[in-house]
């Protein structure tokens, strides 16, 4: 029994303790190593995010060079798919257009109403934000993170939590922030809670990713009744992204409502970071 | 002249599970994911080659090619460094005590490295407030294990075509 024991022991020593004859590190100490980096990782000091930082620059520059084939590859078979969808598309645009003109009127109706109603009520529009536009570096969708990594970063004046637009649409926020590129949390991920209003409802409610392309609506109050079609912008209720940035619109399906979002979150070259008067809030 | 021949092409063979290793991590492909399918590459191919020939692939290089892939994939680093280590570690234990190599061996022993990589993963993401999507860690585990084999035979061809 004792002999069965020490082989066990000897077993377990020589796998995690002998380096063997091309290893330069032991196991031990590399689980060891591996053990205090995700614990210096809940560490917010300056000279650790410097090197996380650069790190995490140089890595990203790497995987880019190494996704290019990937990544012409992915170009081209869209590419080749939209050409088959042409026809498709082009009856598509033309029942849009047809619908769009006939909105047009209506529209234009609706501006004048709302300049007359914000001088009568003496309001001053003013716009403390500015965009400042990045490029997709690297789309890589992890178990546990719906994210991509923009080209843009502190260099920048980026920072934690601001809101990524693509074209007017939200689409996520800034969660981490290196010199030369940022992380956006998608609104789709697992991780992302965001505030929001339904219109013409208004109710307020809390937008969760699952991890799929349709976040659903939660925390919605009692006895509410919405509709399919009602369109979701942010409340601006936690005060860090501003009101009324266009989401999505909803779509109940066995009653669960899921908003489907107005951006094609896997189509998406460029964003918009919303620029806001960041650090008085 | 055969035998340097052979010593290069050895030479050249020795350093592909350490390209496909670091080029999985960089490419963001570790994990091959389809709607209903999901297999975690990592976990075979270090599993497979530090039982099998361990001098092809570092710890060194597995711990690096688990903070790339944890840069890549925006988890807190050391994550997946932690659990590509914990797999390679059950790996080197098995192959301590093993003297046959059949596939059913290396199958049955991959189960219980499987499930401690995977929960050393969980805890770190738990322990990092993650949110963890149960369903998918099951389907992965499930799908690796399941999807073994057939990696298994393709890294056997090319280790007994490295060692010809």
């Amino acid at each position: 029994m004792e002999t069965s024991r020490d082989d066990v022991g000897i077993a377990i020593r020589s796998a995690l303790l002998a380096k063997g004859t091309k290893q330069r590190f032991s196991l031990f100490v590399l689980v060891i190593v591996s053990t205090t980096l995700i614990f210096l990782e809940s560490l917010e000091v300056k000279p650790l995010n410097y090197f996380r930082s650069f790190i995490k620059d140089i890595i990203y520059r790497g995987s880019q060079a190494v996704s290019v084939p990937s990544t012409s590859f992915n170009n081209f078979n869209n590419f080749i798919k939209s050409h088959l969808n042409l026809y498709d598309e082009h009856t598509e645009l033309k029942k849009d257009y047809e619908n769009l003109k006939n909105n047009v009127s209506k529209s234009d109706f609706l501006e004048l109403e709302n300049t007359q109603l914000r001088k009568l009520i003496d309001e001053q529009a003013s716009s403390t934000f500015n965009f400042i536009s990045a490029r997709i570096m690297l789309d890589k969708q992890s178990m546990y993170l719906n994210s991509f990594i923009i080209n843009v970063g502190s260099n920048k004046g980026i920072k934690n939590g601001m809101a990524v637009l693509h074209g007017e649409n939200f689409i996520g926020r800034i969660v981490d922030v290196n010199f030369f590129s940022s992380r956006v949390l998608l609104i789709s991920d697992l991780n992302s809670k965001i505030p929001v209003i339904t219109e013409p409802s208004a109710y307020h409610a809390i937008l969760s990713g699952h991890g799929g392309k349709e976040p659903t609506l939660e925390y919605l109050p009692e006895n509410y009744n919405i509709e399919d079609g009602e369109k979701v912008y942010t409340s601006g209720k936690e005060g860090i992204f501003s009101p009324g940035i266009p989401i999505g619109e909803v779509k109940i399906e066995d009653g669960i409502i899921n908003v489907m979002l107005f951006s094609n979150l896997d189509q998406i070259t460029f964003v918009n970071v919303k620029i806001e008067d960041f650090d008085n809030k | 002249m055969a035998r340097s021949y052979n010593e290069i092409k050895f030479r050249i063979f020795e350093f592909f599970p350490l390209l496909l290793l670091l080029f999985i991590s960089l490419n963001g492909s570790s994990v091959f994911d389809l709607k209903f399918f999901s297999i975690n590459i990592h976990y075979i191919l270090v599993y497979y080659w530090v039982l099998r020939q361990p001098d092809s692939l570092g710890y060194g290089f597995i711990f690096l090619a688990g903070i790339i892939t944890d840069v890549v994939f925006g988890l807190p680093l050391g994550v997946n460094s932690l659990s590509l280590l914990i797999i390679a570690g059950v790996a080197a234990y098995v192959r301590v005590v093993t003297v046959r190599i059949t596939l059913i061996n290396d199958w049955i022993s991959f189960i219980p490295a499987l499930l401690i990589g995977n929960f050393i993963y969980f805890l770190a993401l738990y322990f990092s407030n993650y949110q963890v999507d149960y369903l998918f860690l099951f389907k992965n585990s499930v799908f690796t294990l399941v999807f073994y084999p057939i990696l298994w035979g393709i890294f056997s061809i090319l280790l007994n075509f490295m060692k010809q």
